[in-house]
């Protein structure tokens, strides 16, 4: 089936825009320090008491890192991505020019887009009437707006995709970015998510019950804990730049890891719930293991997509149980710091490589009581032989999408 | 890039709703007569618009005789029109009802745009004039496109890829092009893949507020074009892995030999007048096929019947095909189904298909005054016979995404 033309494909740059700031060194000490982004809510005006805290986009300035001609263009989701997408190049060491740039593009996750500004077109066509509706805030309702701006701004002309899948969107976005490079429809693919806070957003997962509640101080993101009780919402984009072995090595880098496995897959589901049988969640994590060619037991280390949700952790558990069999992983998942950002596939991804990377292992913030016994990580970890881990997401609704990265060495695993 | 080994995938299964069409047998009908589904606006007042019609989807089937527990509760339009294009395709496969065996390796990739909107307005009204504590949350429940694939994924059972894509008017080529890498990559066997639009208020506010919309139907690449006219409805293919195909004995409508994406990287809204990204999708399209230019015997346009796409897309046609560009016909199917954003490609892609397996080459409907900067052959007004064995289908959109998708008379020699 083609498996010799399959091309390797690594990653070389990480771009982060995260409630921890946007350096990529100081956001994974943070996240290994145990240090939340989750605050009382600072920028966002909060409509009938939704909730006090998020994790949320404070101190980034886009002016420092987009031009100006650009900038005034963007809303503030597209600033958050092009900014990520700014840094996982710049990390990169990447200049796109006439020679690379056609067969340079963008996968991007995003759950919901801008429902700010949604809101606002309808607020003033139902308020005003369709004469009063600016022209200038409509390209941005688009969900595709931020790869669209990102294009323009760096230059890449290439395959470009936005994925809108809920919580699994930024996974989603890599899977296919590998994709596409694998299959040599392009040499250079950034990919991720971004997704930012509204007041609007909020109201309406308050009242789908999906965030932790803000009574009796019981307000918290608790991933795969006893005492869990919803989700915190946050806000983030994180890119990161993939490329062929080729390219990078042409350009004489060295790869900060490779991606050489994907998986995605459904389970039976109500819409806005989550799948009550492991399964689906399973044979995805199967798919991706199966793809990378190796056998679940070499698995070091997962990070896991749970948020503290009261059904959604459940099933994740189930499935991490019942795929290792036995001989769990490390296990742990940033939502407890990071929030449940939506599209938060590439943030993760960023840390993920960072611990294959450094063989460290940020705790799972949040979490004191398991609800299994699994090899959860409750203290920062030094794991210094990591080689393989899975990255997972699980959306809503019963969508999964996992992704086997493998920290980089040059000899390949491949037959 | 151009890989031999790797796996063929067909078109077992086709399935539409549309305002000119209820099913594909229509739809055929409604592209050989040129019967336009534009008309004027029912769904909500258009009296404050600038344009005051669209191609509304009149009615839309029940899918109660396919599931007895069938409610439609928490499915928005959007969700509703794919659903029935989806069974019709399925049911047009064979695969009707889906045989469990199946479930493990079929997904299901969706392109959208407005997805619940419309559902949403009135909530949106509610909330404003009556504050959150009165406003009906439920209906937001499918908001996002998102809602259409775990719908349909849900109810057939399936635990193979699903997502869903919003890149404006080429999600839905999106989704068939990134379903069809699926199958190729050996990801599932069989990948429902498709678009679904909704007439939204909030959408016609916009393209109203950009000044894009015609005041008469659309009349693509004619001289006195004025802008394009919005439709609903939704398209949706059944991919198959050749050889899936073949071993229960399907039958094939057509190949799906490759697509091109590109992104012009020029402005938010207006393409490049040059046609440079549009030229770069199609040429990625005939590359990844291993397709000739000189092979490709319609091309069914994007055509929206603005000023800038059409005189851009003919540029691009030009670019791409040189001199040959004028024996190609080359028509766009939106003066009968309106555009229908992010169904439109699924949308031409049932189309595309439907010129190879059923003989026919569409018109452009309303194409009266050729324009001197738009001189390829466009079929005006009246449908020809023809008996297309390449198919190109063509998808731009806001955002400077670029998609085209290549179909192809299937030969079992390859």
């Amino acid at each position: 089936m083609g498996e010799t033309t399959r091309r390797r494909v690594v990653v070389t740059g990480l771009g982060i825009v995260s409630p921890l700031g946007i350096n990529k060194e100081l956001f994974f000490e943070d996240l290994c320090a145990g240090k939340s982004g989750i605050h009382e809510i600072r920028n966002l005006h909060v409509d009938g008491r939704s909730c006090r805290l998020a994790a949320e986009l404070t101190d980034f300035n886009p002016a420092d890192l987009l031009s100006s001609r650009n900038l005034r263009k963007m809303d503030r989701l597209s600033r958050a991505a092009v900014c990520a997408a700014r840094l996982a190049m710049e990390d990169a060491g990447l200049r796109l020019h006439a020679g690379n740039r056609e067969r340079a593009g963008m996968v991007l996750g995003t759950a919901f887009g801008n429902t700010a500004l949604t809101a606002e077109l309808a607020e003033t066509l139902f308020r005003e009437g369709p004469r009063y509706v600016n022209p200038f805030h409509v390209p941005n309702t688009v969900m595709n707006a931020p790869a669209g701006h990102s294009a323009i701004e760096l230059g890449f002309r290439g395959v470009n995709l936005t994925v809108n899948h809920k919580e699994v969107s930024g996974e989603a976005a890599l899977a296919l970015a590998a994709d596409a490079v694998e299959r040599s429809e392009a040499d250079i693919m950034f990919a991720g998510g971004a997704d930012i806070l509204g007041p609007f957003l909020l109201l309406s997962l308050n009242r789908f019950r999906a965030l932790s509640p803000d009574d009796n101080g019981e307000e918290k993101a608790r991933p795969f804990d006893v005492r869990r009780n919803g989700f915190i919402a946050g806000e983030g984009a994180g890119v990161l730049c993939l490329e062929s072995l080729e390219s990078a090595s042409d350009r004489g880098r060295t790869p900060l890891a490779e991606i050489v496995g994907r998986g995605l897959g459904a389970s039976p589901c109500s819409l806005t719930g989550q799948p009550s049988d492991p399964a689906g969640s399973t044979l995805t994590m199967e798919r991706a293991v199966r793809f990378a060619g190796i056998d679940p037991s070499m698995v070091d280390y997962v990070s896991a997509s749970a948020n503290g949700g009261r059904h959604g952790d459940l099933t994740e558990a189930a499935a991490l149980r019942f795929f290792f069999e036995g001989r769990s992983p490390l296990i742990s998942s940033l939502k407890g710091a990071l929030g449940e950002s939506f599209s938060s596939g590439g943030l993760r991804a960023a840390a993920l490589v960072q611990s294959l990377r450094t063989g460290r292992i940020p705790p799972c913030t949040g979490l004191s009581t398991p609800l299994n016994s699994l090899e959860y990580v409750l203290q920062p970890k030094h794991a210094p032989h990591l080689e393989y881990a899975l990255l997972n997401g699980n959306a809503s609704g019963g969508t999964h999408v996992s992704i086997v990265f493998r920290r980089w060495t040059e000899k390949s695993d491949r037959a | 890039m151009n890989d031999a080994s790797r796996p063929r995938v067909v078109v077992t299964g086709l399935g539409t709703i549309n305002a000119a069409a209820q099913n594909t047998d229509e739809f055929v009908g409604a592209l050989s007569k040129g019967i336009s589904g534009i008309g004027p606006v029912r769904l909500f007042d258009s009296s404050q618009y600038r344009s005051r019609i669209a191609a509304e989807v009149t009615r839309i089937p029940t899918l109660k005789s396919a599931f007895e527990d069938y409610s439609g509760k928490r499915m928005s339009r959007a969700d509703r029109m794919a659903f029935a294009a989806a069974l019709e395709a399925l049911r047009d496969a064979s695969l009707a009802p889906l045989p469990r065996e199946l479930a493990r390796d079929a997904g299901v990739f969706i392109g959208g745009g407005a997805g619940g909107l419309p559902e949403a307005e009135p909530f949106y009204r509610d909330y404003l004039r009556n504050g959150a504590r009165h406003a009906a949350f439920s209906v937001l429940a499918p908001l996002y496109c998102a809602s259409t694939a775990d719908h349909i994924a849900t109810k057939l059972g399936l635990f193979g890829p699903k997502l869903a894509f919003m890149t404006a008017c080429s999600s839905g080529a999106n989704a068939v092009a990134s379903a069809a890498n699926i199958l190729r990559t050996g990801s599932a066997r069989i990948m429902i893949a498709g678009g679904t639009e909704p007439l939204s208020r909030v959408t016609f506010a916009t393209f109203n507020a950009l000044k894009a919309l015609d005041t008469r139907p659309c009349r693509p690449f004619d001289r006195n074009r004025g802008g394009l006219t919005l439709g609903e409805g939704a398209g949706i293919l059944i991919l198959e892995q050749l050889e899936h195909a073949l071993g229960r004995g399907a039958r094939i409508h057509a190949e799906f030999l490759g697509y091109g994406i590109s992104c012009d990287g020029y402005h938010m809204t207006a393409p490049d007048p040059e046609g440079s990204g549009a030229a770069a999708a199609m040429s990625r399209a005939l590359e990844d096929a291993w397709i000739r230019p000189d092979q490709v015997e319609y091309i069914n346009a994007h055509g929206t019947g603005t000023q800038a796409n059409d005189l851009m897309e003919t540029r691009a046609v030009k670019r791409v095909f040189g001199k040959q560009a004028y024996d190609i016909p080359v028509s766009s199917t939106k003066g009968v189904t309106g555009h229908t954003l992010g169904a439109a490609g699924a949308l031409e892609a049932v189309a595309s298909v439907l010129c190879i397996a059923r003989e026919i080459i569409p018109p452009t409907l309303n194409h009266e005054d050729p324009d001197p900067e738009c001189d390829l052959d466009y079929v005006p007004e009246k449908a020809r016979k023809g008996r297309p064995n390449v198919v190109l289908s063509n998808s731009f959109a806001f955002g400077g995404n670029n998609t085209s998708l290549l179909f192809g008379r299937y030969e079992s020699h390859g």
